[in-house]
């Protein structure tokens, strides 16, 4: 199929982003030159500023347009208690919540021998720096429950020991509002195992 | 349970077929290459969503075909539902009563089936992996959860020797992630061989007087787990998670300069003995045979205790290869429990007695002769 060059650029651009294919792409690229032009500008405008303004946080990890970002900035939250993620949107789900009152620590990632990401390769350095600059008294540690994650949590908590802080892991089971029929056999054993006292 | 019917649409060499069968035993007869194993195969599939011949799903679907079919109805002591498999380029579809399974440890278990295939005969002889296979395959099928942590385990162990070979090329020195790792993997390696050990005793219990029937009472089964360190049956799962702490520990330098992991469940292996000798090595063929084919009657009762119905049971292209006293002997423990399928080029081998009562179908070039 033959596309002028400025559309198969467009479409190209499209194919780039996660979960667009090449159909979804063309019909993007072909909605793009229906709208105004003021939107277009707008739109890239907000795509060259997403990129330009927004960076890691040097202290957390987290995205922020200023350095340090908000919430290592915000003196109302508890500095002792720290919540570590793997990705940054981890944190707008925890946010969302709004019950936490701690910071957070952004990984970017999970440690995994088999595509050659090591502990050197996720932002835990930082993290090591951070228990000991801020006076940090426990570390809750919500990386993703599948193989990797487990290990990037024991691997950290395996480092934090020796420091005498306290170390704990979110807890994995059933979703709340849902049916206790619909769970499958593994997040149920799960829920046995994390039963708690009434 | 057994199966009622079955049909097939551009399934292998099978254009379009639909089978009617009998409850008790179904010959299929034909030449070499008219499509006898394929339909064996697709009783297999139907049942556990893949081929025993082929990793390729490409390979199943007709080459000119988009997609392959294969639906059948099944029936329980107190159910009667329809089970479906679709096979495409796009991927495949398993639907139990008429429901797509996402999971497909919804779909698996609906249909129980064993197995029993030329290659079978090499379980006693054949390299451990095949041995390996057979128990994680009956465990998986009464317990689905022993699936996910045997695909835990491997995720595991491929992380754990990608990082061994990372520390055995000086490319990292990072004992922590190491001693990570091993933790994780004896997690589920302990379960792993807990739950092998139990169904050990439940097959041992089964095995042993089947054998002894079959070998006309001069024969004593044997079996026994060789696990690749020193744990054993009376040890509960604390015990055996010890002794794996303790292996580890000791082999870690040699981990190391191998760049792999040298101890678990993926290479552990079963012994079978036969009066008090391994049958691996000093069994005659004879033997050898006896003792697979003593697994596979067990392994049927063991699915009837577990489930409470007994399995289906494909017998591909392996009747004619037993004697006349063994096969007069599993047609005599089958018959009227279990609905089997055998597959052969010739019914003169085959006991008169049972053809009797059995439904013949002529398979050539894909179908049916009457």
């Amino acid at each position: 199929m033959y596309y002028p060059e400025p559309i198969s650029k467009l479409i190209d651009s499209f194919t780039k982003l996660p979960g667009i294919g090449p159909k979804t792409a063309v019909r993007l690229a072909f909605y793009v030159l229906e709208m105004e032009e003021d939107d277009v500008l707008e739109f890239g405008k907000a795509l060259v500023n997403a990129k330009r303004e927004l960076t890691h946080c040097t202290n957390c990890g987290h995205i922020t347009d200023q350095d340090p970002c908000a919430i290592c900035q915000d003196e109302s939250r508890d500095s002792a208690l720290i919540c570590v993620v793997q990705d940054p949107k981890d944190v707008i789900a925890m946010e969302k919540m709004k019950e936490f009152s701690g910071k957070y620590h952004v990984l970017h990632g999970a440690i995994s021998p088999m595509d050659g990401i090591g502990p050197e390769d996720i932002n835990v350095e930082s993290l090591i720096k951070r228990l000991k600059d801020e006076g940090v008294e426990e570390l809750i540690i919500a990386t993703n429950p599948n193989v990797e994650g487990e290990a990037t949590a024991m691997y950290i908590s395996r480092l934090v020991k020796p420091a005498g802080i306290r170390t704990t892991r979110i807890a994995h089971g059933l979703p709340v509002g849902g049916d206790l029929e619909y769970a499958d056999e593994v997040t149920l054993s799960k829920a046995m195992e994390g039963r708690r006292e009434l | 349970m057994h199966i009622k019917d079955i049909a097939l649409t551009t399934y292998r060499n099978y254009d379009r077929l639909a089978l009617e069968f009998d409850d008790t035993i179904n010959v299929i007869i034909g030449e070499n290459a008219q499509g006898k194993t394929n339909l064996m195969e697709s009783i297999y599939l139907l049942a556990f969503t893949k081929s025993h011949r082929t990793p390729r799903d490409k390979e199943l679907i007709q080459w000119d075909a988009e997609y392959a079919k294969i639906k059948g109805t099944i029936i329980k002591r107190n159910s009667r539902f329809p089970m479906e498999i679709v096979l495409s380029k796009k991927g495949k579809k398993a639907k139990l009563n008429h429901i797509e399974q996402r999971r497909l440890s919804d779909y698996i278990g609906a249909l129980n089936v064993v197995m029993f295939a030329p290659e079978d005969l090499n379980l006693v002889k054949g390299n451990p992996q095949v041995r390996r296979r057979f128990i994680d395959m009956e465990i998986g099928q009464i317990q689905p959860r022993y699936i996910y942590h045997l695909g835990q385990y491997q995720k595991v162990l491929r992380q754990r020797n990608h990082l061994l070979k990372d520390l055995q090329r000086r490319r990292n020195e990072d004992a922590t992630m190491l001693h990570v790792l091993t933790e994780q993997l004896i997690e589920h390696a302990a379960i792993i061989v807990e739950r092998r050990f139990q169904f050990l005793n439940l097959l041992r219990e089964w095995a042993a007087p089947i054998h002894r029937g079959i070998s006309r009472e001069l024969e004593k089964l044997e079996i026994f787990y060789r696990p690749s360190l020193d744990v054993s049956e009376d040890m509960d799962l604390d015990a055996i998670k010890e002794s794996y702490i303790a292996k580890f520990h000791g082999i870690e330098t040699k981990e190391i300069e191998r760049g792999t992991t040298l101890a678990g469940p993926h290479r552990d292996d079963l012994v079978f003995y036969v009066n008090g000798r391994d049958v691996q090595t000093y069994g005659s063929q004879g033997q050898q045979r006896t003792t697979a084919l003593s697994l596979k009657l067990a392994e049927i009762e063991l699915i009837n205790k577990e489930t409470g119905e007994y399995p289906v049971l494909l017998l591909d292209d392996v009747l004619s290869e037993l004697d006349d006293y063994r096969q007069s002997h599993l047609l005599h423990t089958i018959r009227g429990k279990v609905q089997t399928f055998v597959s052969t080029t010739s019914i003169d081998g085959i006991e008169h007695e049972a053809l009797q009562e059995a439904e013949l179908f002529y398979i050539e070039e894909g179908i049916r002769k009457k």
